[in-house]
């Protein structure tokens, strides 16, 4: 070992020469910035405007699909949107992949002006919305809502669709993120366990909803309540959404608009400190360390009754749900009698973004290529496949759907115009890990609610004071 | 350092025994022994058992499959491409470790043995490499791959979303260590028998090939074992340079994409098998040289 | 040596630097910058906004609790590691029923302690994931009578990582002491036993002083290993780093700053600070142990 105090001294040595060495190394950096700064957008591609093709895309120009593998692969790319579009424009050539690394895979390839035409950008790794609009990579898709619809040249693609999925797409007052899915949330449960045990679901008041947990918990057959553990969203978009149903959207608004004191409100303090309760009376055991699919599997499993998910969970779930089992979800319960909303309000939010980047060679195409995606085939097929509603109006008709999924359009329509949603999930990310990391603290008795508050305050204080960030509105 | 025991008779032996290293000391050194190698090998035999489970026995953590189900194995094949991406590792790791050994012996021998002007300052700038963090650099990295990737004719071979990129990358990457270490190694050997054959006129590269590095060989295969685990290691870097070829892919990413998916497939008994089919390769290679690594590591080590 | 070797010299440096200089030292010089900057990661022309990033710093809790984190890291995964290592380096070489040589199984226990060094970190991370479940499918949970939330509970959770840490560390360095123990002369140790010296002192007064050397330069390795902690901290933990950054470490939030918030600057300011404290801990480890020798 004679050498070890030799190369000590010279590691420490070389480290503190590294810092003088390296600006002067910095001519070499020129080789390891993008590439891309040519990348500007193309011109539009040559081709004839017409009626079967409204953008007058170049009908031989390839381009890029790159896909979130959110367990489904790209099967509904190589199965429903690639064999429709090529219907059309069979000597397009459309080159595809998919990752669950969309951020790693996909962030090198955007600064360095190469992207992929159609993103999907969702799933655990996504990239940050607010970030790609801040630096202009996503492409306008008002050409696309104002574009005539696939099935009908008379309609334009902007009325086939939900207006809130238009309303959430649209970022700095442009659209530019297809939600291809509506999204629904609510409590989910076995109808069959509940009928085999003479549980009533679908509590009208808070008290009834407590009651019904205290049987489930009296019974001894299973835990009453849990929620993805690992992922305290599950729990804490519940606890947002009963906030909104005592005091109206506008708590949420504030909340998305990082006002001051947004969190003090007395609905959003309401709503924890009723989630508190349950979270130290009626979780399943373990809950903290188990993930979406482990608690999902444990509810299949009969070891547990009632968890908040949202409409994708009956998909999620189909290789591990029993025979029978069948799904059904209902929405929370009043809290008091003096509530903004009216029973059976839900958190509706189209969801799965996807859009085009501004960078990418050939955008048009890419536009086009959404323009296929919202048909109303199309669309009939994907909610076919994932069971989950589409923002496609009309897109389920004549479709034969699970018992879940029928469940779920059920809601979603008593529901009618009261439902609600927050955005800072997109728009604030750093925001979104605070409040998941707080809630969950919350749930386990760890945190009082007055510091789950204190802490999340502060956290909004924080974003809104960091110039690097930009910043949204909703009104 | 002497090393020549004076030997002592049986009963001498049986002497010290009985007086100090009694019979209690060698039972509880056993216990402890014992305990560790099961802390050891529990986990891992508790994984091939369950790689052959059902989901539903997989939810009984001690259980004993009712019929060992091999299907297991073949959806992890399928899913996870072990073969393949373990076909890849190697490929990649035989290329990576061979070009590090090459080029990290040539510069360490010459850092350690000439003296001219920068050789100091190049010495500290490959060794300063060990403080920096990966993550750091693996955005930069990835625009200096792609720009690499538009060089005329061999810029195919060495892009983005190919072996041969991130085999250059993974030489650059373990050149501080391997030059750190080499470079001691090589001070300490002795210059006699180098300065006689340059002095019957042998060229500098021969004595280097064929005098010098025979005698660095402990030190050889040291680092050569080094640099073999943290390149089969490697997670970030071919996440980053192979996200778009998944066909290129290494076993690490095999392994953490089905890690991933059982996340959302709840396939958990696919994510054992595959994790024994990566974990066994690796424990009979090294039991079959496991004499060898264990002498080559510390040779190494403890020149 | 220096008969005409400049052709050499500069024939056996130029591949090695060249690459050197392309893959690592640009990348790293482009780092440096990028944290002078509020670079977001897409687009192609960072602005310029001086040591803002550094300042900023300073009031971020987050990271300074993952410092802390790497500093009790940096503490025990070294005391630990190389406490458990000597101890079975001990037993296993002065352990044996014939005096004082090996113990009865050496070879088999040298083999399987070192099995978890051949396993690649995202496997153990994995692997470990299952071992630590907290339902009774987890291989620890499901003979404990209260589950115990492993990397669920913010109290327990770092320790599970520590644990990992250590089980994947020890054989290495029981091999490399045992190594080193079988060189030391072994009538070194019948000397001071039939001088009647107990077992715990011929670990101190033998063992300890003949591998100072050894248990340094593992200190300064694990000590390096212990500021880079990443992937199993990220793969096993929830929120990656969690629950509430009880795990968290500099190295998770550097990958989450840069490649889930996309603060690439940010971010590369962190990879500077942690760049420095390395280099601080291997200028300690060079004061305290003060056991210089001469150059040569």
């Amino acid at each position: 070992m004679a050498h070890t105090p030799l190369t000590r001294r010279e590691l420490l040595r070389s480290a503190a020469l590294a810092g003088i060495l390296l600006p002067a190394a910095g001519a070499l950096s020129a080789c390891a910035t993008p590439a891309g700064n040519t990348g500007a957008p193309t011109a539009p591609t040559a081709g004839a405007k017409s009626a079967t093709n409204p953008l007058g895309i170049a009908d031989d120009k390839p381009f890029e699909v790159v896909i979130f593998d959110g367990g489904l692969g790209d099967a509904y790319f190589t199965d429903i949107h690639q064999p429709l579009f090529k219907t059309k424009y069979p000597k397009i050539e459309i080159k595809h992949s998919a990752t669950k690394e969309v951020a790693k895979t996909l962030q090198p390839r955007l600064a360095g002006g190469t992207p992929p035409e159609v993103i999907h950008n969702q799933g655990a790794n996504a990239m940050d919305t607010g970030a790609l609009v801040q630096d202009g990579q996503l492409f306008d898709l008002t050409t696309l809502l104002e574009a005539p619809s696939w099935d009908d040249p008379n309609v334009k693609v902007r009325d086939t669709i939900l207006p809130s999925a238009i309303e959430l797409g649209t970022y700095d007052g442009k659209y530019s993120v297809l939600t291809y899915t509506s999204g629904v949330w609510g409590i989910w449960y076995s109808k069959k366990q509940f009928d085999e045990n003479g549980w009533q679901a679908s509590p009208k008041t808070w008290d009834e909803f407590l009651a019904l947990l205290e049987t489930i918990k009296k019974s001894g057959k299973c835990a009453p309540f849990t929620y993805a553990g690992k992922h305290p969203f599950y729990v804490y978009e519940t606890i947002l959404t009963l906030a909104a149903k005592i005091g109206g959207i506008d708590v949420l608004k504030r909340i998305d608009n990082l006002e001051d004191g947004a969190w003090k409100a007395e609905p959003v303090k309401q709503a924890a400190t009723a989630f508190a309760e349950i979270g130290a009376k009626y979780l399943m055991p373990g809950t903290a360390g188990l993930d979406h699919v482990q608690t999902q599997t444990a509810q299949n499993k009969g070891k547990v009754a009632l968890l908040p998910c949202g409409v994708w969970l009956e998909n999620e779930q189909k290789d591990s749900t029993p025979e029978g089992f069948d799904y059904a979800v209902f929405p929370l319960p009043d809290f008091s009698a003096s509530d903004a909303m009216p029973y059976g309000t839900v958190h509706a939010r189209p969801g799965e973004d996807f859009f085009v980047a501004a960078k990418s060679a050939n955008p048009l195409a890419g536009v086009e290529f959404m323009r296929g995606m919202l048909s109303k085939e199309a669309a009939g097929k994907y909610v076919e496949l994932v069971s989950t509603p589409s923002v496609v109006k009309g897109a389920a008709e004549g479709l034969q759907l699970k018992p879940g999924l029928t469940s779920a359009n059920a809601m979603l329509s008593a529901a009618g115009d009261n439902t609600t949603y927050f955005r800072f999930r997109q728009w604030y990310l750093p925001m979104h890990d605070e409040v998941a990391a707080a809630t969950g603290q919350l749930m386990n008795g760890r945190l009082t609610v007055e510091k789950w508050i204190e802490r999340i305050e502060k956290k909004a204080a924080d974003i809104k004071a960091d110039s690097s960030v930009k910043k949204f509105t909703r009104t | 350092m002497v090393s020549d025991s004076v030997p002592i008779s049986r009963s001498e032996a049986r002497a010290i025994r009985k007086s100090v290293l009694g019979p209690a000391w060698w039972a509880t050194s056993q216990i402890v022994l014992l305990v560790w190698t099961v802390l050891v090998a529990v986990p891992i035999v508790w994984t091939f058992l369950a790689s052959i489970k059902t989901e539903v026995e997989l939810d009984d953590a001690w259980s004993l499959p009712a019929v060992p189900r091999f299907d297991n194995y073949a959806r992890a094949w399928e899913q996870a491409h072990i073969g393949q991406y373990m076909l890849n590792s190697i490929l990649v790791v035989a290329f990576g470790v061979a070009g590090t050994m090459l080029l990290g012996s040539m510069a360490a021998y010459v850092l350690s043995r000439y003296r001219f002007r920068g050789s100091r300052l190049l010495y500290l700038l490959f060794v300063s490499g060990l403080a920096f963090p990966v993550y750091l650099a693996l955005t930069p990295l990835f625009f200096v791959v792609q720009n690499m990737g538009t060089v005329p004719v061999i810029g195919q071979f060495i892009g983005l979303n190919s072996h041969g990129g991130l085999v250059l990358v993974y030489i650059a990457y373990s050149l501080p260590f391997t030059v750190f270490f080499l470079a001691a190694f090589f001070r300490t050997l002795p210059t006699a028998v180098a300065e006689a054959a340059l002095v019957d006129g042998a060229s500098h590269t021969r004595v280097f090939f064929q005098i010098m590095l025979p005698m660095a060989k402990p030190g050889i295969v040291s680092i050569t074992i080094f640099n073999i685990l943290g390149q089969w290691n490697q997670y970030q870097i071919p996440l980053v340079l192979l996200a778009g070829a998944k066909e290129k892919w290494v076993l690490t990413q095999g392994i953490a994409d089905i890690s991933t998916a059982a996340g959302y497939d709840a396939d958990w008994a696919a994510l054992f098998a595959a994790l024994s089919m990566a974990i066994l390769p690796m424990l009979i290679v090294y039991t079959i040289f496991q004499r060898q690594i264990q002498a080559g590591l510390t040779a190494g080590a403890l020149k | 040596m220096r008969y005409g070797s400049s052709r050499f010299i500069i024939g056996f440096l130029a591949a090695p630097v060249l690459i050197y200089a392309i893959y690592v030292i640009a990348p790293y010089a482009q780092a440096f910058y990028i944290a002078l900057t509020n670079w977001r990661g897409v687009n192609a022309t960072p602005e310029f906004i001086g040591l803002e990033n550094f300042r900023r710093l300073f009031g971020d809790g987050i990271f300074w609790k993952a410092v802390g984190h790497n500093a009790l890291l940096l503490v025990l995964l070294p005391v630990l590691t190389l406490g458990i290592a000597l101890f079975f380096a001990f037993l296993l070489n002065v352990g044996g029923k014939s005096g004082v040589s090996g113990i009865w199984g050496s070879k088999i226990y040298r083999v399987v302690f070192f099995f978890p060094q051949v396993l690649a970190i995202a496997i153990v991370a994995a692997l470990f994931q299952q071992v630590f479940r907290p339902d009774s499918g987890g291989m620890i949970n499901s003979v404990l009578p209260e589950p115990v939330g492993f990397l669920s509970d913010p109290d327990i959770a770092l320790w599970s990582i520590l644990g990992v840490l250590v089980w994947q560390a020890v054989g290495f360095y029981v091999v490399l002491f045992s190594a080193g123990m079988a060189s030391i002369p072994k009538d070194l140790f019948e000397a001071a036993a039939i001088d009647g010296a107990s077992r715990v002192s011929l670990f101190f007064r033998v063992t300890l002083p003949l591998l100072w050397d050894t248990i340094q330069v593992g200190w300064v390795y694990l000590g390096i290993a212990a500021l880079d902690v990443f992937a199993i901290v990220w793969v096993m933990t929830a929120e990656h780093g969690g629950p509430d950054s009880s795990t968290t470490v500099m190295a998770a939030e550097i990958y989450r700053n840069a490649f889930h918030y996309f603060q690439f600057g940010y971010a590369s300011a962190m990879g500077v600070v942690l760049f420095f404290f390395t280099v601080g801990f291997a200028a300690l480890a060079l004061r305290l142990s003060r056991r210089e020798r001469v150059e040569f």
